[in-house]
């Protein structure tokens, strides 16, 4: 059982999906337990606060301009 | 190695041959930094990505030829066999990512100030035509069209060419330094597209849309440009000059416009002759109607009918008079009502008329278009 991920690994991973990297070990981790709604949730969590990222920079830049 | 031994040398050597330093140094192949506050930034930025494209290649090739050379194996050898490693893989996703946002912040900081048309002083409104460009300033009561003005002896190689071969007009745009001057541009026929690289102002020109652009040029001077969006036979003969001047001559500029105007509608009353139109005509047909149905009358088959002995040369002048004022939509012949004033529109057709052997005797007059045109 210690072979589960626990929250901040399952984060790390998803951050890894989006970024294409992974390396095989946290994959095979990854395939061996936990429920695939988990994942799914994690997912939209991510791509919420890549959103929000998005939005940050662009304002960020937008402010240098003087806009 | 034998082939480094002697390979080297000979690569140098035969790009020496083709490109002689002394002609390197004639040569302008870097973008121009421009006049304007925006061309240097646009320059800066371009200076700035270049800099970091070099410093990635050679780190990239750098990398490439070391392995090559130092993991060189000789026949036989039996490859490492890893597959993977995470930290490596991690350091050349984020790097560029991080290079791409750096690269991505200053730019759009430009863009932005690009488009920001606010608070301009003057609106001109630049609009093409196969094959030239009008200027109306909004507001002013000024309008008129700017033409190549490059000798066709020259263009057909029997003169020299002049310094601004084919960047030279007949009336240049003219507009005041250092005020904000906001460019409305759209085109009559076809996609143009008005370039004046020391302005970095390129945009295209599109029937049908108006696209704005501004500039401010600091200092007089006279700036070149072109047409850059392919737009038919002469796409390379309808340049761009704008006269930047300061705001006093502007001013004066704008005065001796408005007089110049009042002068043509008192040429239109005046009793012209057949001889003074016909000499007239003949400077107007060479200028705005040549470029399609050539100097001597006969047009291009297929593409410009020929004018010489045409029916309609020869029959009802209202026919005649009617396409030249109006066009014929959907062709290449465009409507010249605004475009020529009356005088000359009465001696372009009065020429056509008597000109190359057709010989009606008909003077057409520029009262007669004025009617017309009303
Ligand atoms: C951009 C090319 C172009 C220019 C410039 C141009 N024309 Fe034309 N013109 C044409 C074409 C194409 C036609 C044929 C239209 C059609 O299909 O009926 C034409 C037709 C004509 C006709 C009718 C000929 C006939 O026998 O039916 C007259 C007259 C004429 N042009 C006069 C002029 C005059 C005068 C000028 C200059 C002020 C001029 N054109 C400039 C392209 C041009
Ligand atoms: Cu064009």
């Amino acid at each position: 059982m210690s072979d589960k991920p626990n929250l901040l690994q399952m984060f790390l991973s998803v951050l890894a999906a989006c970024f294409g990297v992974q390396s095989s070990h946290n994959r095979e981790r990854d395939f061996a337990a936990g429920h695939t709604w988990a994942w799914m949730l994690l997912g939209l969590v991510v791509m919420g606060l890549f959103v929000v990222f998005v939005i940050a920079l662009v304002s960020w830049a937008l402010s240098l301009a003087g806009a | 190695m034998k082939i480094i031994g002697w390979g080297l040398p000979a690569l140098f050597g035969a790009l020496g041959l083709i490109f002689p330093l002394s002609a390197a140094a004639e040569w302008q192949v870097n973008l121009g930094p421009g006049v304007t506050e925006i061309s240097r930034a646009v320059y800066d930025l371009h200076m700035t990505i270049f800099w970091v494209c070099v410093a990635i290649g050679a780190v990239v090739f750098g990398v490439m030829l070391y392995s090559i050379v130092h993991h060189r194996k000789s026949r036989g050898a039996k490859a490492h066999n890893f597959h993977e490693n995470t930290l490596v893989e991690i350091i050349w996703t984020v790097v560029p990512f991080v290079i791409l946002v750096g690269m991505a912040v200053p730019a759009t900081a430009t863009l932005i100030k690009m488009y920001d048309q606010s608070e301009a002083e003057l609106d001109i409104q630049v609009t093409g035509y196969q094959w030239k460009w009008r200027y109306q300033y909004l507001g002013e009561d000024i309008d008129f069209f700017s033409s190549l003005s490059t000798p066709r002896e020259q263009i057909s190689n029997d003169e020299t060419k002049g310094e601004h071969y084919l960047l030279e007009v007949d009336n240049a745009m003219v507009i005041p330094a250092g005020k904000k001057v906001r460019l409305l541009l759209t085109a009559n026929d076809v996609i143009h597209s008005w370039w004046v690289p020391d302005l970095a102002v390129k945009k295209d020109a599109i029937p049908g849309f108006i696209n704005e652009a501004w500039t401010i040029a600091p200092e007089p001077g006279i700036y070149r440009g072109q047409c850059a969006e392919l737009c038919g036979k002469d796409h390379g003969f309808m340049p761009i000059v704008v006269d930047v001047r300061s705001e006093e001559d502007f001013n004066q500029w704008l005065v001796e416009m408005k007089q110049a105007k009042a002068q043509a509608s008192d040429a239109a009353t005046k009793n012209w002759t057949l001889a003074e139109l016909m000499a007239k005509g003949e400077e107007v047909y060479n200028r705005a109607c040549a470029a399609c149905h050539q100097p001597n009358g006969e047009g291009i088959p297929g593409a410009f009918p020929a004018l010489k002995g045409s029916p309609m040369m020869v029959g009802d002048p209202a026919a005649h008079i009617d396409v030249v004022l109006n066009g014929k939509s959907g062709t290449a012949m465009q409507a010249f009502r605004d475009q020529l004033s009356a005088v000359e529109l009465a001696a372009v057709i009065t020429y056509e008329r008597n000109a190359w052997g057709n010989t009606t005797g008909d003077l057409v007059s520029p009262a007669q278009i004025n009617t017309l045109k009303q």
